[in-house]
This record gives C-alpha cells, sequence and structure tokens, in this order.
C-alpha cells in the first residue's frame, strides 16, 4: 500500500515535470536557427509559397496561439503533423519507438545480468587472474565507440562469418510480420509467427551486443565495488565467521546487499543507451526513434522534436521511478 | 572466500541466456540459405535489390517529400503524360533531353501560337484501383499542384501557367493547358510536372478539413506509374512491381525492385560484395574507388551535370568587389581539386553554363588556378588581404575537401578562409536570408536549359541564387527569352550570358564530378538521369 502511495504521489510530480519539458522544448526548438518550411519547398518557390506552407502547419499564428494548440492536442494524444512527411506524428513516433525500446530493454537487462553474475564472481577473485581480465574487458568496453564497435561486429559476423543477416532492417520482409507493437520480436511471438521470430532474433544480436559492450563497463564496476565493499564489512566477515553455508553466504549477505546501488545506475544507463541508439540504428540501418528524433532536428520539423524530447523525458522520469521502487524493495533502510 | 563451484554455475547461466539469444539469431541466420527453412527465401528471379540511403519522408509530391529519395521514388510511381526519351553519349546511355515523348498520354502538342498546349490521353490506361485514367483526374492532379503551392505551382510559372482555370477539361481524354505566353521550355516544364492521381480514389479519404486528402497521400503510394509499390514497410523496404498495364514504351524491365534503406555507405559496401543487394545508391569516394577492384561488381560511370560551384555573395564584404570574386576565381586549385577530391573522375569546366546544357561556351571565361593573377585581381581591389567564411554541408565529404585544398590555395593569394560546416536546417535558412559570404554548393537543374538556369540561379529572388546576383542585362535576357521559342535566336541569348556571367563572376565553377554507381556485373540498363533521379524501369539483371 505504501509502494502504491508512493507511485502515485510520484506520478502526480510528473506533471509539472513534463509540462516544464513542453514549455521549454517548444521555446527552444524554434530559438535554433533553421527554417523548416524551406526544406520541403521547391527551388522555385516564392516567399508567397512558403508564407501558405507556414499556414498549412499553423507556423504563422502567434507564438501563444501556436503552444496553446499544440497543449490542446497533447491533451488529446495529437502530437501534431510532421513537417517533412505531412503525416501524423503520434502514428510515425509509435511506428519507430517500439523498435528503439525493444533494442534498448535488451540490451540493458542483458547488461544488468551480465554486471551483476561478472560483478560478484569478479569481487570474489579480487586481484586474481579473472579478476584482471575481467576489469580489462570493462575499460576495453568502456573505450570503444558504439559506432566503430558496430561496424567491427558486422565486418566479423556478417561479412567474415555469415553467421547473421546482412546489417539492412530489423526483420526479413518476407516473413510478412504483422505490426502490432513495432518491437519486431515481441510482434513475432504473439502473432506467431515463427519465421519472423528467428529473424527478428538474427537481426537483434549484432546490434543488442554493441549496446551491451558499450553500457556494461558502469554497471560491471560498480556491482565488483559493492560487492567488495560487502565482502570487506564488518557483518559478512561474522556471517561468515559463524560457519553459514556458502549459498546463504552468496544470497543472503553477498548478493542483496550488492544490488542496493544496480538500480539508479541502471536508470542512468538506460538514458545513456536512449542516446547510444542514434549510432548504432544509424549502423545496422535499425530505422527507430534514435533516428527518427534525429532527423526531425536536423530538420528543424518542431512536432517530431516537440514529441520526440517529451517521449524521452517521459521514460526518464518512469526507469527512475521503478529504479527508486526496486531501490527500495532491496534496501530495507529505504523509507517511501 | 570464493568457491569457483558456485561462480563455475553462474557464468554457466549467464552464458546460457546470452547464448540463447545469439543462438536464435544464428539459426535465423543460417536459414537465410535455405528455402526450407522459410525465413527468407530470398529473391525471385527478375528482382533487383537496391540499397538508398534513406526512407522517403512523403508520398506526397504536391505538398510534402522534398527528398533526394522520395524524388526519385516519385519518377518511377507516379504516372508521368511524357518522358524524356534515352539517348547514346560516349559508352553510356543517357536521358535525351531534347526528346520528350508521350507516355502514359497519347499527345502532347501545342496550337499554332503555342500557347494552348493539347494532351490527349490513351483509352483504357488503368491504376491500380482499376479506375480509368481521364481528363478529371489531369484536372484534379493539376488543382491540387495549384492548391499546394508548392513544387509544381512553383515550375509552372516559367511557362505561364499560374492559376487551375488555365487547365481546362475538353472531354474525357483531352485537356488543354493554355498557357499565359509561349514557351520553349514547355515540354521540359511539363516533362517533370504532369503527373496524375486517381482522383476517384483520393476522394473517398477526403475530407472537408483535408479536401485534398493529404493525410492519406503523405502515407499511402500513388499508383498506375512505371511501377506500383506493392509493399511499404516504414523505414525499412518498399517493394516496387512493374506495372503490366503501362501502355507507352520502354516499360520496366524488371519485374521487382526491392529498395532497402540502408544509411551507412561502408554497410552498403558490404552487403554489394556479398550480393545481399544488387545497386547501391549512396556510395562515394574511397568505398567507390575500391570498389572498382572488388570481384563480382563493377562501377558505372557516366558524364553528369552535376556541378561543383563556390557562389560568393555580390552583396556582402568583401565580395561584393567584383576584383575579390576574380581573385578567389584565379585562386582555387581546380586541377588538384579534381585529382585529389575526385580521383580524376570529374569534368573541369570553363562556363557558368553546365557541360551537356545546350548553348554551352568557354568563350570569355578566363579563369585557371594561377596565383600571380589572383594577387593582381585582389590588388586591383585596394585590398592586400582579405577574410570570409567558407560554408559548406556538415555531412558532405566532399565538400569538406574541396573547402580545405580552396582555403589553402586562397591564403596564398592573401585570401583568408574560416570553414563553417552547417547542418542542413541552419544552412537553408541562412541561404534564405543570403547571409553566406561564400559556399559551396553542388547540384543539378532538373531541367536541361539555361532559361530555368537563369530563373532559379541568377535573376533577382531566384531561390537558388544565393550569391544575391542581380544584373540588369540578365533580367532582360530572362524575359525576352520566357517568350522566345526559336532555337538559334536563344543560342545568342545564352552566348550574351555566359560573357555576362564571365565578367561579373558570382561563382567559381569548380568542375562536373561524372557520376559513378557501384552494381553486381549481372545488372545492366543503367541510363544516366540528367535530373539526378534514377529511372528503374531501364534496369536489368542477367540471370
Amino acid at each position: 500500500m505504501r509502494i502504491l502511495r508512493f507511485v502515485g504521489r510520484r506520478l502526480l510530480q510528473l506533471i509539472p515535470v513534463l509540462l516544464g519539458v513542453v514549455v521549454l522544448t517548444f521555446l527552444l526548438v524554434r530559438v535554433l536557427p533553421g527554417d523548416p518550411i524551406r526544406s520541403i519547398l521547391g527551388p522555385n518557390a516564392t516567399e508567397a509559397d512558403a508564407d501558405a506552407a507556414r499556414a498549412r502547419f499553423g507556423l504563422d499564428q502567434p507564438l501563444w496561439k501556436q503552444f496553446l494548440d499544440y497543449l490542446g492536442g497533447l491533451v488529446s494524444g495529437d502530437f501534431g503533423t510532421s513537417i517533412q512527411s505531412g503525416a501524423p506524428v503520434t502514428g510515425e513516433m509509435a511506428l519507430r519507438l517500439g523498435p528503439t525500446l525493444e533494442l534498448v530493454f535488451l540490451a540493458v537487462t542483458i547488461a544488468v545480468l551480465l554486471a551483476v553474475r561478472l560483478g560478484i564472481w569478479s569481487a570474489r577473485r579480487a586481484d586474481r587472474f579473472g579478476d584482471h581480465s575481467v576489469r580489462i574487458f570493462a575499460l576495453l568496453g568502456n573505450s570503444v565507440p558504439e559506432f566503430w564497435l558496430g561496424l567491427v561486429l558486422i565486418l566479423a559476423g556478417y561479412a567474415a562469418l555469415g553467421w547473421f543477416p546482412a546489417p539492412s532492417g530489423r526483420v526479413d520482409p518476407d516473413t510478412d510480420l504483422t505490426p502490432l507493437t513495432g518491437a519486431d520480436l515481441i510482434d513475432a511471438l504473439i502473432t506467431g509467427n515463427g519465421p519472423a521470430v528467428s529473424s527478428a532474433a538474427a537481426h537483434l544480436v549484432l546490434p543488442v551486443l554493441t549496446l551491451v559492450i558499450g553500457v556494461l563497463a558502469p554497471l560491471l564496476r560498480s556491482v565488483r565495488a559493492s560487492a567488495l565493499e560487502v565482502l570487506r564489512s564488518e557483518a559478512y566477515a561474522a556471517a561468515a565467521a559463524h560457519g553459514l553455508p556458502e549459498r546463504t553466504l552468496l544470497r543472503g549477505y553477498l548478493r542483496r546487499a550488492t544490488l542496493v546501488r544496480l538500480p539508479s545506475l541502471a536508470a542512468l544507463v538506460f538514458g545513456t543507451a536512449l542516446g547510444s541508439t542514434v549510432l548504432v540504428e544509424y549502423v545496422f540501418s535499425w530505422q527507430g526513434f534514435g533516428q527518427w528524433a534525429l532527423r526531425g532536428l536536423l530538420y528543424r520539423d518542431y512536432p517530431v522534436v516537440q514529441a520526440s524530447v517529451l517521449i524521452i523525458a517521459f521514460a526518464y522520469v518512469l526507469v527512475f521511478l521503478i529504479a527508486d521502487v526496486v531501490h527500495a524493495w532491496l534496501d530495507p533502510r529505504v523509507k517511501i | 572466500m570464493a568457491p569457483p563451484n558456485i561462480s563455475r554455475r553462474g557464468l554457466l547461466q549467464l552464458g546460457g541466456s546470452v547464448a540463447l539469444l545469439m543462438t536464435t539469431g544464428a539459426c535465423a541466420a543460417g536459414s537465410k540459405d535455405n528455402p526450407d527453412a522459410g525465413a527468407s527465401a530470398g529473391p525471385a528471379a527478375g528482382t533487383l535489390r537496391i540499397a538508398v540511403s534513406s526512407y522517403l519522408s512523403s508520398w506526397d509530391q504536391d505538398f510534402v517529400g522534398f527528398d533526394l529519395t522520395a524524388l526519385m521514388l516519385f519518377k518511377n510511381v507516379y504516372p508521368y503524360m511524357i518522358d524524356y526519351g534515352v539517348t547514346s553519349a560516349g559508352d553510356s546511355q543517357i536521358l535525351d533531353t531534347a526528346n520528350i515523348t508521350p507516355t502514359f498520354a497519347e499527345s502532347f502538342e501545342p496550337d499554332a501560337t503555342q500557347k494552348v498546349w493539347t494532351l490527349k490521353l490513351r483509352k483504357g490506361v488503368k491504376f491500380a484501383s482499376g479506375n480509368e485514367m481521364k481528363a478529371a483526374d489531369v484536372k484534379w492532379s493539376k488543382d491540387r499542384a495549384f492548391a499546394a503551392q508548392a513544387n509544381v505551382a512553383g515550375v509552372y510559372r516559367t511557362i505561364g501557367l499560374t492559376k487551375p482555370e488555365q487547365v481546362v477539361v475538353v472531354d474525357d481524354y483531352t485537356v488543354e493547358f493554355r498557357q499565359e505566353f509561349p514557351s520553349a521550355l514547355t515540354r521540359q516544364i511539363q516533362a517533370i510536372s504532369l503527373y496524375v492521381f486517381d482522383s476517384a480514389e483520393a476522394k473517398k479519404h477526403a475530407t472537408e478539413a483535408d479536401p485534398w486528402a493529404k493525410e492519406w497521400f503523405a502515407k499511402n503510394a500513388p499508383t498506375g506509374g512505371y511501377f506500383n509499390v506493392t509493399k511499404a514497410n516504414q523505414g525499412q523496404e518498399i517493394e516496387l512491381s512493374a506495372n503490366t498495364g503501362y501502355p507507352g514504351p520502354d516499360g520496366a524491365k524488371t519485374s521487382t525492385i526491392r529498395l532497402s534503406v540502408v544509411p551507412a555507405a561502408a554497410n552498403q559496401r558490404l552487403q554489394l560484395q556479398a550480393g545481399d543487394i544488387d545497386i547501391a545508391l549512396g556510395i562515394t569516394g574511397q568505398d567507390l574507388q575500391d570498389l572498382k577492384k572488388a570481384e563480382g561488381v563493377k562501377v558505372l560511370s557516366a558524364a553528369s551535370n552535376n556541378q561543383v560551384a563556390i557562389q560568393m555573395s555580390v552583396t556582402t564584404a568583401p565580395f561584393d568587389d567584383v576584383n575579390v570574386r576574380k581573385a578567389l576565381a584565379y585562386a582555387v586549385p581546380y586541377e588538384q581539386i579534381v585529382k585529389n577530391v575526385y580521383g580524376g573522375d570529374a569534368r573541369p569546366t570553363k562556363s557558368l553554363v553546365p557541360l551537356d546544357m545546350p548553348g554551352y561556351s568557354e568563350s570569355g571565361y578566363p579563369y585557371t588556378y594561377d596565383l600571380d593573377k589572383a594577387k593582381q585581381a585582389l590588388a586591383a581591389s585596394g585590398k592586400t588581404a582579405v577574410s570570409s567564411e567558407l560554408v559548406f554541408e556538415a555531412d558532405n565529404a566532399e565538400q569538406q575537401k574541396i573547402a580545405v585544398q580552396v582555403q589553402a590555395e586562397a591564403a596564398k593569394a592573401g585570401i583568408t578562409l574560416k570553414l563553417t560546416p552547417l547542418d542542413p536546417a541552419t544552412l537553408g535558412e541562412r541561404r534564405t536570408r543570403k547571409s553566406i559570404p561564400l559556399q559551396i554548393t553542388t547540384g543539378q537543374l532538373w531541367v536541361n536549359d539555361v532559361e530555368y538556369m537563369l530563373a532559379t540561379s541568377f535573376v533577382k529572388g531566384a531561390a537558388l541564387n544565393y550569391s544575391n546576383y542581380t544584373n540588369p542585362e540578365i533580367e532582360q535576357i530572362y524575359t525576352k527569352a520566357h517568350t522566345t521559342v526559336d532555337e538559334t535566336a536563344r543560342r545568342q541569348l545564352w552566348t550574351q550570358v555566359q560573357s555576362i556571367l564571365a565578367a561579373d563572376v558570382p561563382w567559381v565553377v569548380i568542375c562536373q564530378p561524372n557520376f559513378n554507381l557501384p552494381v553486381r556485373e549481372k545488372v545492366a540498363g543503367w541510363v544516366q538521369p540528367m535530373d539526378g533521379l534514377a529511372r528503374l524501369r531501364y534496369l536489368s539483371a542477367s540471370a
């Protein structure tokens, strides 16, 4: 019950935060130099043509009126019309969000699992060969740019070994997958489309691996440091001295105490991964949310930029809320 | 303190979870070569796979959709009533801008005054919906174009079509275009503008708030062109099928064309080498050079009218002084750029009119790389040193290389340049404000004619006139050219134009790089488009 109240309170706090994001984004995107209208007109267009196009998108209205219209649309779930495509932003975003969230959730989940396992394993072998290997791996993962890593994985996994499909899209179009959520693997599972399941999984491996290697390092180092701290604590030493079984020591004393710091860090890493998808999507021809938002920004497609910033902000707040709840569940000292 | 048995099991569990995803993926990838697996049966005979750098922004040619992929697709999926023919140029086939013939239309001819042009439609031509293409479709389509006040409406002004009332339905298969004045450009302008929507289908999706069905056309491909869109997987792949009902000459040679979006040039290269794509429409620079030696791949090369130039603002210091403009024109290392940036695969040019454009003349164009003359010209301006920013497109590696080489040589002549890469929106805005003193431009004109070039680039207020250049003589010649349809008289005007532009030198024309297209060896039939937009119907693949 207490947790529900906490979640409810935090969700209410979301409203002013998101309102602030809406106002700031609306103003900032218009402060940036660049005219979104000229990019959709031909070389023979006159200023009168440009004015007509501005009127079509409501950009001839006073700023306050444009903002009120935008806000009114948001209330009814209408993010506006893309200047570049002329299509509703809500529909375009729905198509692009699913693939990116699938990519990021899979990558962060795998990275967290790996970090927990390897971090604790490494801490229990502190300053031995295995520990050094893990630390060097973490250092390398942190140092390699995702763009370059993605290309290397494509060279190895697709061009040299031929194990993975061409980095061209997210699923083989011949599988005739019916899009539901936009997340191809999930859609394939929901619709029971076997060939699409294996094709979507095959297309996921290299981009997920690229992201996992990129975000694993900070998680790994944090888990290892926490585990070392617990292993060197008086409580753990006392438990070990009393001859408790290894299994109990690991599960009851080491793992839970080690994981206390992880939720907040995982939430941060989620944000990093979301940002990294711009390059990963480019390298793997993924055409997800990152590429869509970047194109919107490059061409100053106001409704697209506004919607993408709002969604990213919402995702951040939501992930941190989940992290706080998990933290409270793991650490009895935290009161919510 | 660290029992090895537990850690080993932990590691195994860990590896297992990762391996599960890897194995599923690897199995699926492996299934690609096995038709029984069902994941990817591979292309059927008569299928070409083309990689493009981006997905089109919209299917609506009137209101939005102004990116290269969209414009190229439009040429292949919209039914254009008339189109360019094909001619040979050396070893390559190119679109013949002097020979425009009816395609979906039966004829398109002027009356004696050359002001009224009559379009006669073929009977029995159908859209994918089964609706017959009739005069009412042409009228609705042109009314829509005028209402959009964008691409077609803009280009129609050059031939004196400014109002929907000038497009008149005579009968079910006849439409008249009543121009305000006769124009030598009519056929060329209509070749790029006279496309037709299925108006009966469109009206089903129109609403009171959206009478032109903009929202529907933004997401739904038009039908009835050389190809119909059979599948469009947003952001990823578009499948085109040849329109078997096309009634004119030069129908599609390949039954299915699949365009997949592969933004990274390095990936296009890998997929071309592996045979997963047949044509790569996004590879330039070193990747292109390397592919010339790759097995199973050939690089088609064709002369292009793509022009690389530096536009100088004639209203911004220091380039408001013609002698400073001349100094830069002498300081540009033309041959060095052709060699270092394009590997020698570009043609030097000595006129502001592009090579291969009717009327091209080198007479009176003095500019070659000569630092002594550059210094003399600068001295003639009364200055010993000037400085400026040199703007180029941020994501354009070729422009960046050109900028660096121009900067180095210009500095020797006393012109200091600060290199400024700009993103598309900022560049667009500054171009509109005409606030860029010096900028590199790359592009080709949609209509291969000097009158069109003047209309878009050199008359007052023209959209591509980033130099802010005006000259009363040029304005007079442009006005006169409007109604001059005699070819000899037009050529005389173009000679005058080139002399004036050489003297005023608002642009430094660097070169015209050849068009290079890496394809699998089995691909044939490439026809070089003079507007840069690929006509896919000529392409074929041997078995």
